[in-house]
């Protein structure tokens, strides 16, 4: 474990302490609404890392790196930004695998690219942000975010 | 048969292990592989996710979501777009459960811009997540990244207010449900935490990932204890008629 993941523990811990002195039923319901988060997820994310274990071994990171370095960056950047708008993948896997993607030599504006639609630009729930938002305030948001996501992209390539 | 509706509930999950029989039988070699990579990033997963699961539900029994919510009007200014940001920033699940509260938040009268703030943040910063960030890829990887995340956000909020007017939303009412009953759960937004089951388990259950009602005969003393499980549910996906309630 490195230093980052023990702070982690470290407050989190210190945090809960707090909560139980404070209010001891209000922390089993802590407990128990994590317990929720974390069974309702397990299943989609064990089902999402086998897919990247998957995908790695049929197209390793360096395969990727020799595909990508015979486009054109900015070409690159679109096609990484429209692969990260279509995927579903909670942050906290999506981390490890861009810290692969870099150290395999696939660039920092390709990688934020990804990383960042990842999040932001969410073609999956887009049908449930139109009913909610209508259709006008639903594509503003996405392909705002989407160009957005390339103007971060090329700026950390730029400054990193 | 708990094994069988499991997977029947996670499709990647089932579709990914018959992928792996396939290349299992096709190429070991190449199955022994994946699953060592699998297993690092399972490895990397497992040590991290109980603290941001904790911090999760920490975050969200202690945060004062109400009265962060009263800041986000017409004229709450930049105030409100910091109230907006840190509500986004200080909340749990994935994007499509801020939807809900969202639409009832621009019914109360919020302003687009804030609205647009919370969806994002919702979606891209989260505390927890970004301790996960450094930790991979760097402290200023992560800073960098924040702030050119936020001033996106609040750019796309100035454009979105000046564009989208407040008639482009749909007016969704939730449909009062089918026969009147008085109390209803909005499936498509939860998100399964299963906290109205432990409220209350005679009421709620849990199928497929999704809150149902095991009742449709409603009493005094099972309708409060839906109402608490309504306060407590963190995607508000549980509605109660509330000439019902008193």
């Amino acid at each position: 474990m490195d230093i980052f993941t023990v702070m982690l523990w470290i407050i989190t811990l210190v945090l809960l302490l707090i909560s139980f002195k404070k209010d001891k039923e209000k922390t089993k319901l802590v407990f128990k609404m994590s317990k929720g988060l974390a069974g309702g997820m397990i299943g989609g994310i064990i089902g999402i890392i086998l897919l990247i274990g998957f995908v790695l071994t049929l197209f390793p990171p360096e395969m990727i790196t020799s595909y990508l370095s015979g486009k054109s960056q900015f070409l690159s950047t679109f096609m990484a930004a429209g692969v990260g708008s279509v995927t579903l993948i909670p942050a906290f896997i999506a981390f490890p695998l861009i810290e692969e993607l870099l150290k395999s030599g696939v660039s920092m504006m390709v990688s934020v690219a990804f990383l960042t639609t990842l999040t932001m630009v969410g073609i999956v729930t887009f049908p449930l942000e139109r009913e909610s938002f209508g259709l006008k305030f639903t594509l503003f948001r996405n392909v705002g975010s989407f160009i957005f996501a390339i103007i971060i992209a090329v700026i950390m390539g730029g400054i990193l | 048969m708990r094994y069988i509706s499991f997977l029947k509930a996670n499709k990647t999950l089932s579709i990914m292990l018959i992928a792996y029989i396939i290349l299992f039988l096709y190429s070991p070699g190449k199955a022994g592989h994946a699953i060592n990579e699998s297993v690092y990033y399972f490895l990397e997963m497992i040590m991290i996710m109980p603290v941001i699961f904790i911090l999760t539900a920490l975050i969200e029994a202690w945060i004062p979501k109400e009265r962060i919510m009263n800041h986000l009007g017409k004229d709450s200014g930049f105030k409100g777009m910091l109230f907006a940001f840190a509500l986004g920033s200080f909340s749990a699940g994935p994007i499509y459960a801020a939807f809900p509260i969202c639409v009832m938040l621009l019914k109360k009268g919020a302003k687009i811009s804030n609205i647009v703030i919370i969806l994002s943040t919702w979606a891209v910063i989260k505390i927890p997540m970004l301790i996960n960030e450094a930790q991979f890829l760097g402290f200023k990887f992560t800073l960098f990244r924040w702030i050119l995340t936020t001033i996106s956000i609040f750019l796309i909020a100035f454009i979105m207010n000046y564009f989208i007017k407040i008639t482009d939303i749909p007016n969704s009412e939730i449909e009062e449900d089918e026969q009147g009953m008085p109390v209803f759960i909005d499936t498509n937004f939860c998100i399964g935490c299963t906290i109205c089951k432990q409220v209350s388990p005679s009421i709620f259950d849990i199928k497929e990932k999704k809150a149902i009602l095991l009742t449709d005969q409603w009493d005094n003393e099972l309708l409060a204890q839906a109402s608490i499980a309504a306060k407590r549910c963190p995607a508000k996906v549980i509605h109660i008629k509330e000439d019902e309630v008193d």
